[in-house]
């Protein structure tokens, strides 16, 4: 047997990232962002987006939904010099952020594998109470049971260890995971043998994380989801494919010591013994999972840091600094490798605050910018890259859901606690977790892909156009905007009011001439509005965050 | 013994399941499906745009029958009687002189001189898991990204034609919906549109209240907000939404695909599953869809493989045999490449169970239609049929075959993935040449 090899492609990494610069003193994150991203651009930048674009894209991006049309209204008319960081400040104490943010997080860290009420809770509660990112990633990896919140945070685990279609327990799936989306390295391919194209990644790197996770199993005395582990005896034995040479691993982080796997009588192989009464696996006295849980999500352990800042700036930029998001290594470099080491000290400097950061990406003027490019001519790609023009997003099937029951009127359908019997024929979904389903059936990737790219599908554009559920909120009934809208008979009013309600704008000249001429020829008016209503809920610029 | 090509570690233990360790290659290189869709017509994304552009012109189309679990050579068309493996089947002469199939096709016999036979096929992997992706993807030389399925590919080269219908439609039981898995890293919209148990896709139908007048006129609405929003922007992300929503009316236009078959149609093609599928394969032909994809599950006898292939074959001969003549006697086999094949054949040795298990060392595969030569049976296996004697072809072999059949340089044309350049099947493969006109 031969020890471990070192791999050095991640020791050289983290030197360069411990390089970092520090912000000038008193400058603020955002400022110093915005100096990088403008020393290094070449070309015109778009002008700052206007408020109503502005506006819309933060709600979006911290409410999770399209502002009312009051919200609009004020902030257009509000002559602060400083109302967007106003706005910004109380978007991140409103009731939706936390709604808005365990959303973003299930489908970063669940990757459409499902939902589970504990889960839901831990996430919801995490951005309630604004955990720090160290504390979730530790808390979903060892939760302590005896907190109701953090009961569920083991579900990240458990989930993965369930058996799909015919495939064996996917233990290897969940080391790969746990590097993917906490330190941004796709380990995988570096499973059979030392990764074939990313020299950085050896297979000692995957076979360490593995021994981490290989003794695990899903908890059956438990009402949440739970982990438990079996007693690790000997170190993990791992051989490449292409060679003969066995080799042996303790659990190891890529790029830090190896655990030694500690030899105990069977006496004391527990620190906790196992409770046949109550069918409670015990703690085994070597326990890889606590040692995972205090030494990954620390400041020490750089890959952590540039991971998650690397994921919430492609969640509120539009793209990753690295991409793809899971492939940091040093044949991959970051576009603006500066600016993601500044991100990633700054973030631990604050103890992984994520509200801190939310708030610093959003003060930016790169996150303020208009997404329209300021000459017609310039290269969109470059601009783009360069981050002088904001780069358009994509909806998550949860944006797109509370945006389309906000700007139709029909969220009040769907109380989070139902009182009454529901009104609507039993045939369309009653609840909010029924709406749901049909929006991820539509427009969420299946399971286990990741939703970093924009990809609409034929089968949105369907849902659109026939199903009886938006047909059902875009109909007039039920005070909905349709009905609303039918009230006012004056055609400019009624137009101006649907163009705030659905694109939370004005509408222009051509704009207001185009529609009212469609209103005049239209014979049915209740129709009419209906159909004027779905026009702008199925254009681009609704379906799209800008 | 058999020409091998080199498949990096395939057929080494592996702690990892191969498909997992495909999908995080595709990872790797990070297929952006935004850029993939600036391609609005399928031309952007190769090396060579100006061979696209003249492949989409092409009225060329594709049935892809996908025998899943692995159909027997020996109880189909490599029969072996009164041999050590040949089991309790005869065979039967057909309308080519001196060439046999099993007892169990009769119908396919009749139509033997419209064939093209290779029973001379080796591949690699014997596990289904592996091997339906690793086929229907022609095995290419690894080069860190996950290649597409056949279907997806012809989409990606050809593009959607004449055919306001999406390019790639997979007529199968089960579930249907939109299966972008098979397109690799070209992104999902080359994924394929399946129809699951000949039910249309969710939502196809026009609400009740809604004239197409109103349609009409409230998309016209929606793209002038389109061309409000498009100005000053980057065009990918609208294009690309603009693009689903013109697929799904294409395919709202189309109704009548999914009514009732015509009872004479039913006769012929068989009341059976199969028959049905089959049938709505050939009407999607008809349509204009570039590649249609018809699924046949449960061939995988491990257990009483005599059994179920007595009571498998008949259905498959019937739907087979049907299909081929009946675009023959359209006039549209001259433009439609037809392939029949499993992931594997079915080992000559019989089990415990009675039973035949997975076999890639030796089996068959047929096609017909535009490009191939009719009526050649090239390859041959041994007397037992456990291996296959002199050339054997693999599936890399099979695609380049196929890709020249439709008109398309396999040698020389290349997808351009995010700027790395890759090969459209196995650099060392090439063409069967015996199978082509």
């Amino acid at each position: 047997m031969t020890s471990l090899r070192i791999s050095s492609g991640l020791a050289i990494i983290l030197t360069v990232a411990l390089c970092a610069p520090a912000p000038a003193r008193g400058v603020e994150l955002h400022t110093a962002i915005d100096r990088l991203i403008e020393d290094s651009a070449d070309g015109m930048f778009a002008p700052p987006a206007t408020d109503q674009e502005f506006l819309r894209r933060l709600f979006l991006d911290l409410t999770g939904e399209i502002p009312a049309p009051s919200d609009v209204t004020e902030f257009v008319a509000n002559s602060a010099a400083n109302k967007r960081t106003v706005m910004i400040d109380r978007l991140l104490q409103d009731d939706r952020y936390p709604r808005r943010m365990a959303e973003l997080f299930n489908v970063m860290l669940m990757e459409r594998r499902g939902t589970d009420p504990a889960w839901k809770r831990f996430l919801v509660d995490s951005f309630k109470t604004n955990r720090h990112w160290d504390s979730m990633v530790k808390t979903i990896i060892e939760p302590d049971l005896t907190n109701e919140n953090e009961q569920g945070a083991g579900y990240f685990l458990t989930k993965r260890l369930e058996k799909y279609g015919q495939n064996p327990t996917d233990y290897p799936g969940l080391a790969s995971d746990i590097g993917r989306l906490f330190m941004g390295v796709d380990l995988a391919c570096a499973q059979c043998h030392d990764h074939l194209f990313v020299d950085d990644y050896s297979q000692a790197d995957f076979q360490g994380m593995y021994a981490f996770v290989n003794n695990t199993f899903i908890r059956s005395d438990t009402e949440f989801p739970a982990i438990g582990q079996k007693v690790m005896k000997k170190p993990l034995e791992f051989q490449s494919v292409f060679e003969e040479e066995m080799f042996t691993t303790g659990p190891r982080i890529p790029g830090g010591a190896e655990l030694e796997v500690p030899e105990y009588d069977s006496e004391h192989e527990f620190a906790v013994a196992p409770d046949p009464q109550s069918k409670a696996p015990g703690v085994p006295a070597f326990n890889p999972l606590h040692y995972l849980a205090t030494t990954l999500p620390t400041a020490s352990n750089l890959r952590f840091q540039s991971n998650f800042v690397n994921r919430l700036w492609a969640s509120m930029m539009g793209n990753g600094l690295v991409w793809p998001l899971d492939l940091h290594h040093s044949d991959n470099p970051a576009t603006h490798p500066e600016l993601l080491s500044l991100l990633a000290s700054e973030f631990a400097q604050h103890d992984f605050d994520i509200k801190w950061l939310v708030r610093e990406l959003a003060l930016t003027k790169v996150y303020q910018r208009s997404s329209i490019l300021q000459t017609p001519t310039d290269n969109v790609q470059k601009a783009e890259a360069e981050y002088r023009v904001f780069r358009e997003k994509a909806l998550s099937s949860e944006q797109l859901m509370w945006s389309i029951l906000k700007a139709t009127g029909a969220e009040s359908r769907y109380p989070i606690e139902l009182e009454d019997e529901p009104k609507l024929e039993a045939s369309l979904p009653t609840t909010i977790d029924q709406v749901q389903e049909h929006f991820i059936a539509s427009f969420a990737n299946p399971p286990r892909e990741p939703e970093d790219e924009f990809a609409p599908s034929v089968r949105g554009s369907l849902f659109l156009m026939n199903s009886e559920l938006v047909q059902s909120w875009v109909n007039v009934g039920g005070n909905n905007a349709t009905e609303q809208l039918l009230k006012i008979s004056d055609n400019k009013e009624v137009i101006s009011s649907l163009y705030i309600t659905v694109l939370s704008r004005a509408p222009t000249t051509v704009e207001l001439k185009q529609m009212r001429e469609f209103l005049v020829s239209h014979p049915d008016r209740p129709d009419a509005i209906a159909q004027l209503v779905w026009a702008l809920l199925s254009c681009n610029e609704f379906l799209i965050n800008h | 013994m058999n020409r091998r090509i080199n498949h990096q570690a395939s057929s080494q233990k592996q702690l990892c399941t191969p498909a997992q360790h495909v999908m995080s290659r595709r990872r790797l290189l990070g297929s952006t499906a935004a850029a993939g869709l600036l391609g609005m017509g399928g031309l952007g994304g190769l090396v060579q745009p100006l061979i696209a552009d003249e492949l989409s012109q092409s009225n060329k189309q594709v049935l892809f029958i996908w025998i899943d679990g692995g159909m027997s050579q020996l109880e189909s068309w490599d029969p072996k009687p009164n041999t050590k493996f040949g089991g309790p089947f005869r065979s039967i002469q057909t309308t080519l002189p001196g060439i046999r199939i099993s007892e169990l096709m009769p119908k396919t016999a009749e139509i033997m001189h419209l064939l093209a036979l290779d029973r001379g096929v080796t591949t690699v992997d014997n596990s289904h898991s592996a091997g339906v992706p690793r086929i229907q993807r022609g095995d290419p030389k690894d080069r860190g990204v996950i290649y597409p399925y056949f279907g997806s590919a012809v989409a990606k080269l050809m593009g959607q034609g004449n055919s306001p219908l999406p390019p790639y439609i997979w007529v199968k039981p089960g579930s249907g919906g939109f299966k972008y898995q098979d397109a690799g890293f070209l992104g999902p919209r080359y994924g394929a549109l399946a129809i699951g148990d000949g039910q249309p896709p969710p939502n196809l139908l026009l609400p009740e209240a809604l004239s197409h007048d109103d349609n009409a006129a409230r998309n016209r609405l929606r793209n002038f907000a389109n061309a409000q929003y498009a100005a000053g922007r980057n065009p990918t992300f609208g294009e690309a939404q603009s693009f689903v929503f013109d697929s799904a009316q294409a395919l709202m236009n189309r109704q009548s695909l999914f009514s009732d078959p015509d009872p004479a149609d039913v006769e012929l093609y068989g009341d059976t599953e199969l028959g049905r599928d089959m049938l709505i394969g050939r009407k999607m032909l008809e349509a204009g869809v570039r590649f249609v994809k018809v699924n046949s599950y449960g061939w995988d006898t491990h257990g009483d493989n005599f059994n179920g292939h007595a009571s498998l074959m008949p259905r498959f001969d019937q739907a087979f045999s049907a299909v081929v003549l009946d675009l023959e006697q359209r006039g549209m086999l001259d433009n439609t490449l037809v392939i029949a094949m499993s992931e594997f054949g079915r080992t000559p040795r019989i089990n415990g169970h009675i039973g035949r298990d997975h076999w890639p060392e030796a089996w068959s595969i047929v096609m017909t239609g535009t490009g191939i030569r009719r009526g050649v049976v090239i390859g041959e296996t041994n007397k037992t049929g456990t291996f296959v004697e002199n050339d054997a072809h693999d599936i890399g072999d099979f695609f380049h075959t196929w890709f020249t059949a439709l008109g398309i340089n396999s040698l020389e044309t290349e997808y351009l993935n995010n700027g790395q350049p890759l090969p459209i099947a196995h650099d060392d493969c090439k063409p069967i040449k015996e199978l082509l006109t």
